[in-house]
């Protein structure tokens, strides 16, 4: 069972956070300040911490920053009343997953740990499945039932982040900018290309599609 | 303690013996130096001018006391009278009342300084209870947009204590309460932010970013607000760069999206399209929405003003403000088409450089 840390210091937020949770089927630990928290950690690791940045004594961004030192892999989500561009700056700097603004909707709270789980899971394991295909990280190379399809390191790493992300649609630019080079000179259309090597190259798999929303990007569905 | 000061300062009589004796002694001078001009050359005898000098001193004397009189009068009229008008009036308004004008006795082109000093205090009076006005209608719009949805949920609540309840009504009722927590949360932090905003106290931090891209992700945020819906999006984006503070232009296109989002009804559609020209960036966002008429057009820019008072329950009236107080500090245009039925297109245009 996936155990969450909830550190926010007002205690009915923390009630309800944690109810929730557990409604969901997580297993959840509640903490009242970064303190306890750490002692909480120190018997029992956790598999994603949701943290408050305002608490007395010590504060989320140094809680967070204390946690990214010793394990770089937890996801972190700051629950915040904050939302001024400088916090969530400060609070991604330091290393979280995620951020959210109080009062935060609980089912979108829900999702959003479904997917740092997910992601989480994808980032320690280096492997993505989706239905047939297999991607591995660490080799770069795919499989469709055993066996491999040829892509180049830049059509993995597109397709790679398409699928860590379904359903999110990407513009051009933010798929460019994860993994070419600054000085690639070519525009963002190059994507397209690449874009239509990888149908081409995936037309014997149909777990998903790689769906051209219009004007705006791509996304991965699967189906 | 100073009120009292300035009382006592202004309420002087019309005799004052400091004006007769400083007429007393102008007087007495002339007489003294024509006396010794004219008289010292005659032969007069002693006798004479004793009595003489007795009726010519009490003669000095009587025609002090009536020039400082006359003088008194006069100051009273011109000087006194303006300036306890204007004290009157200052007083009244440091204690708070902004209705206060003072009355102008003649044009102003034609007075003396005290005029002009009236003029400008009754203009800064109407300015000030302008601004008053302001402050009290937003004040009693803010307090009916908290009450609303807190009176709902508290309703809610009480309804939700009932004992018997069947639980599609229990569920729909904790439903009711989350939404008007919502509603009350997004007022607030529109408050916060536009208050912020009028206040200056975010200073635009100006950097070079892609227009274009800025308003592709903006679109993606809300994905699933438009996919909903069913909304079909034309979108034409050109990869446009403009200096300008990115994190206050969000606010500006988030508004208007969840605006053409909001007013949209399903299967409609929406345009956006980003054009450059030498000078300006040009967003324009349309919509096949409910649209407005022109006086709803000429207001909505207005805090808490809502056109259509039957969709007051999806806003708050405060989005377009922040949209127009943004477009204000970043130096930018916008203006709305809109027809009843139609749909409505709002276009931004934005300086490409500072």
């Amino acid at each position: 069972m996936i155990r969450i840390l909830v550190v926010e210091d007002d205690k009915d937020l923390n009630y309800v956070v944690c109810s929730f949770l557990k409604q969901h089927g997580y297993e959840t630990v509640g903490c009242l300040s970064a303190v306890e928290a750490y002692d909480v950690m120190y018997g029992n690791p956790v598999d994603v911490i949701i943290s408050d940045i305002m608490m007395p004594e010590v504060s989320g961004f140094e809680f967070a920053q204390t946690v990214r030192e010793l394990n770089s892999e937890i996801p972190i989500l700051f629950m915040t009343a904050r939302d001024d561009m400088a916090a969530k700056q400060r609070g991604f700097r330091v290393g979280i997953d995620d951020y959210m603004v109080k009062p935060v909707d609980l089912d979108e709270l829900v999702l959003r740990i479904g997917a740092l789980v997910r992601r989480a899971r994808i980032a320690s394991s280096k492997r993505l499945t989706v239905g047939q295909l297999t991607l591995d990280a660490e080799e770069h190379t795919a499989y469709l039932q055993e066996e491999e399809i040829p892509l180049t390191v830049r059509e993995f790493n597109l397709l790679y982040k398409l699928l860590s992300y379904p359903k999110k649609t990407f513009t051009r630019a933010q798929l460019m900018d994860e993994f070419w080079d600054a000085d690639s000179a070519s525009g963002p259309r190059v994507v397209d290309v690449y874009i239509t090597k990888l149908r081409d190259k995936l037309s014997a798999c149909d777990d998903f599609e790689i769906v051209t929303v219009h004007g705006l990007g791509y996304k991965a569905v699967p189906k | 303690m100073s009120e009292g000061f300035n009382k006592r300062k202004i309420g002087r009589s019309l005799f004052s013996l400091r004006r007769y004796i400083i007429f007393f002694l102008l007087i007495a001078f002339v007489v003294t130096v024509c006396f010794l001009l004219f008289f010292n050359f005659l032969d007069i005898r002693e006798e004479d001018v004793h009595n003489a000098a007795i009726l010519t001193f009490g003669n000095v004397l009587l025609l002090s006391f009536l020039g400082a009189t006359f003088d008194g009068i006069r100051h009273k009229y011109t000087v006194e009278k303006p300036v306890r008008q204007i004290l009157d009036a200052t007083q009244r308004l440091t204690r708070g009342d902004f209705s206060v004008r003072i009355e102008q006795p003649r044009d102003v082109r034609r007075g003396n300084e005290f005029d002009v000093i009236i003029a400008d205090f009754n203009k800064m009076a109407e300015e000030l209870s302008g601004i008053e006005t302001l402050r009290t209608d937003f004040i009693s719009s803010v307090s009916h947009e908290l009450k609303t949805p807190l009176a709902v949920m508290q309703n809610y609540a009480t309804m939700l204590q009932a004992l018997d309840l069947p639980e599609e009504k229990r569920v729909e009722y904790a439903r009711s309460i989350a939404e008007g927590s919502r509603r009350l949360s997004e007022l607030i932090t529109n408050i916060l932010r536009l208050n912020k905003l009028e206040n200056q106290t975010i200073f635009p931090d100006v950097v070079r970013h892609n227009l274009g891209e800025q308003l592709r992700e903006c679109i993606l945020a809300v994905e699933d607000l438009w996919e909903a819906k069913n909304l079909e999006l034309e979108i034409d984006i050109d990869d446009v760069m403009v200096e300008a503070d990115a994190e206050l232009l969000t606010i500006v296109w988030n508004n208007l999206l969840s605006n053409a989002i909001k007013f949209t009804d399903k299967g409609g559609t929406i345009g956006i399209t980003v054009k450059e020209n030498e000078q300006w960036a040009i967003v324009s966002i349309r919509d096949t929405g409910c649209g407005m008429s022109v006086e709803t057009g000429q207001r909505i820019f207005e805090k808490f003003y809502q056109g259509d008072s039957s969709r007051s329950s999806q806003g708050n009236g405060l989005g377009l403000a922040l949209v127009k107080r943004v477009i204000d500090i970043v130096g930018g245009e916008i203006s709305v088409q809109s027809a009843l039925g139609v749909g409505s297109t709002f276009t931004v245009r934005l300086p490409k450089s500072v």
